[in-house]
């Protein structure tokens, strides 16, 4: 097992390295997070004016809405372009003669980029932004845990997606409006631009049926205590049902475009 | 090692070959002959439309995987390398990919950057290299890993006449060591010096696949010899002779070596006349493929 895993483990520290390598580009990530969530809070800011809560909702539910799904982003940064880059240039096929899992690869360099901006991104990022606009506590040890554990199967998530819509690489020659249009409804749909409270009720059925709220609305109601246990193993569970449908569904993909390329020749 | 039994593909049409383990094959043909397509099928790229395909005994496209350990490929359009990294980091991510040992890895490394010569190379990112260059990088990588079925697509473009010979020598010792080969080239003195199999394409067709004495007999089997005579004339009505010219002192012989020896000519020369210098030039592989395009020039008009 360890032998099997550790091509993927030595990917991953690679991946981890070669991030730390670019420290300007780092520093102008934070910076970049900072300035997103700075600039929320503000417009947040103006539009609670006075008030102290919207239907039930505190500006301060708002802005760790904000700090927490906004940091998250930045932590799951999913290269949408990695298998697009390797149909484009032709390396798919020499990735597929590698002796290694071509998905167990892409996770796994992904993971190390993570790790390294769970510590040096992340972190820093929520820890300013709590010393600047604050941020609520967890509701309790327990709800910060499950907070862990809903942002790891919310990665997941984003992460299938992305795996997904990677696929149509095998028949698109231009996948940038395709990701583009996933990442406007990441951005509306998960929570990170607009806290999904303030969704109009017509809205809810709609967002039931997609991930897209999976993916940083899940672990943020969490953190906030606003689930019951039932609520949250339900919504961990349907976290991980997400994973397996879009994994599933992109592995689908995953052969008819090999086979594709077997056939056709590319 | 290698099988392909009544193989089609694109152009490939029942292409049926055994190739043993440690045989090193020259696929020739002209450009569009389907040398790269044998290649891809040979390692899983390519599923064939008909016939069956066995690498290592197995269907390589439902093992492509699993066979990547035991095989180097060397493809046109697939680039080996990430353009953005260095070239030693390349090398690092190969030996990840191949579980190798850092012993085996720095052993394997050394001696073929040395041989190679992309030991000065190897902090510099890969896109900044000359062709030459990663060329060179890229044959390390395919040799780094020892495997035990090499495929390379045009191995030599792009290679100086130094690197040729280190390529040449190196295949040879691993050949020798059991490794098998298919290559295809252009350079045809090339492909002829490293393999001991030859096999011709012709749009698609196997022409031939067996040693390359028995495909010059068969393709290409005119010989020239010149002769400098310093006697008379020799009388050649008795030689089954194709063509003869007499230039000065210089006596030029065409002869199909499947109908008379060198031996048989010069014997029924010296009985006649003597003879102060003797040069045999015999056809290369380069005639086979011209004689093919010919040929099939000539099959052209008639139809």
């Amino acid at each position: 097992m360890k032998r099997m895993l550790a091509p993927y483990l030595a990917f991953a520290k690679k991946s981890f390295l070669n991030k730390s390598a670019y420290r300007f580009d780092h520093f102008m990530g934070i910076l970049n997070t900072l300035l997103k969530i700075f600039i929320f809070w503000c417009i947040y800011r103006t539009l609670y004016g006075a008030r102290t809560e919207v239907d039930g909702i505190t500006m301060a539910m708002v802005t760790t809405n904000f700090v927490l799904s906004i940091g998250l982003d930045a932590l799951f940064s999913v290269n949408d372009y990695y298998l697009p880059d390797r149909i484009g240039n032709g390396s798919i096929a020499t990735e597929l003669l590698l002796p290694v899992s071509f998905q167990g690869r892409m996770l796994f360099e992904n993971l190390g980029n993570t790790l390294f901006k769970l510590f040096f991104h992340f972190l820093p990022a929520v820890v300013v932004s709590a010393l600047t606009v604050g941020i609520l506590p967890p509701a309790g040890a327990g709800s910060f845990m499950m907070f862990v554990v809903s942002a790891l199967f919310g990665y997941g998530v984003l992460w299938s997606v992305s795996y997904l819509l990677q696929m149509f690489s095998f028949w698109l020659i231009n996948m940038w409006s395709l990701i583009t249009i996933k990442n406007v409804f990441i951005n509306v749909l998960s929570g990170s631009m607009i806290p999904l409270w303030f969704m109009p009720d017509w809205m809810a059925p709609v967002l039931k049926v997609l991930p897209f709220s999976s993916i940083y609305f899940t672990p943020v109601q969490i953190y906030l205590g606003q689930l019951t246990s039932q609520e949250i193993l339900g919504k961990c569970l349907i976290q991980l049902g997400w994973i397996a449908v879009l994994y599933l569904c992109g592995n689908f993909l995953w052969e008819k475009g090999k086979k594709k390329l077997v056939v056709q020749g590319g | 090692m290698l099988d392909l039994e009544l193989v089609s593909k694109f152009i490939l049409s029942n292409i049926t070959v055994h190739i043993p383990k440690g045989i090193s094959v020259g696929l020739i043909g002209a450009s569009g002959a389907g040398k790269t397509t044998f290649l891809k099928l040979a390692c899983g790229l390519l599923s064939p439309e008909r016939g069956n395909v066995y690498t290592f005994g197995k269907n390589p496209v439902e093992n492509r995987s699993l066979l990547g350990k035991k095989m180097g490929c060397l493809l046109e359009k697939a680039p080996l390398f990430h353009g953005e990294r260095s070239v030693l980091d390349n090398f690092r991510e190969l030996q990840m990919v191949h579980r190798m040992p850092e012993t085996e890895f720095l052993k394997e490394y050394r001696r073929l950057a040395e041989c190679f010569d992309i030991g000065k190379q190897e902090r510099e990112l890969v896109k900044n290299l000359s062709f030459g260059q990663r060329r060179r990088a890229e044959l390390v990588a395919v040799l780094l890993h020892r495997p035990e079925l090499l495929l390379l697509d045009e191995p030599t473009t792009g290679l100086d006449e130094t690197a040729k010979t280190v390529l040449r020598e190196i295949l040879q010792e691993r050949i020798q060591d059991g490794m098998t080969v298919v290559m295809t080239s252009h350079e045809l003195q090339e492909v002829s010096r490293i393999c001991q199999r030859i096999m011709v394409l012709k749009q698609g067709t196997q022409m031939y696949y067996g040693e390359e004495a028995a495909l010059l007999r068969q393709y290409a089997p005119m010989d020239c010899m010149r002769l400098k005579l310093s006697g008379r004339l020799p009388d050649l009505e008795d030689l089954p002779v194709k063509q003869y010219t007499l230039s000065g002192e210089e006596l030029k012989l065409r002869y199909n070596s499947n109908h008379v020896t060198a031996a048989e000519i010069l014997e029924h020369v010296l009985r006649q006349t003597s003879v102060q210098e003797i040069t045999i030039k015999k056809p290369d592989l380069a005639e086979v493929i011209r004689n093919l395009e010919l040929q099939e020039k000539w099959e052209d008009r008639q139809s």
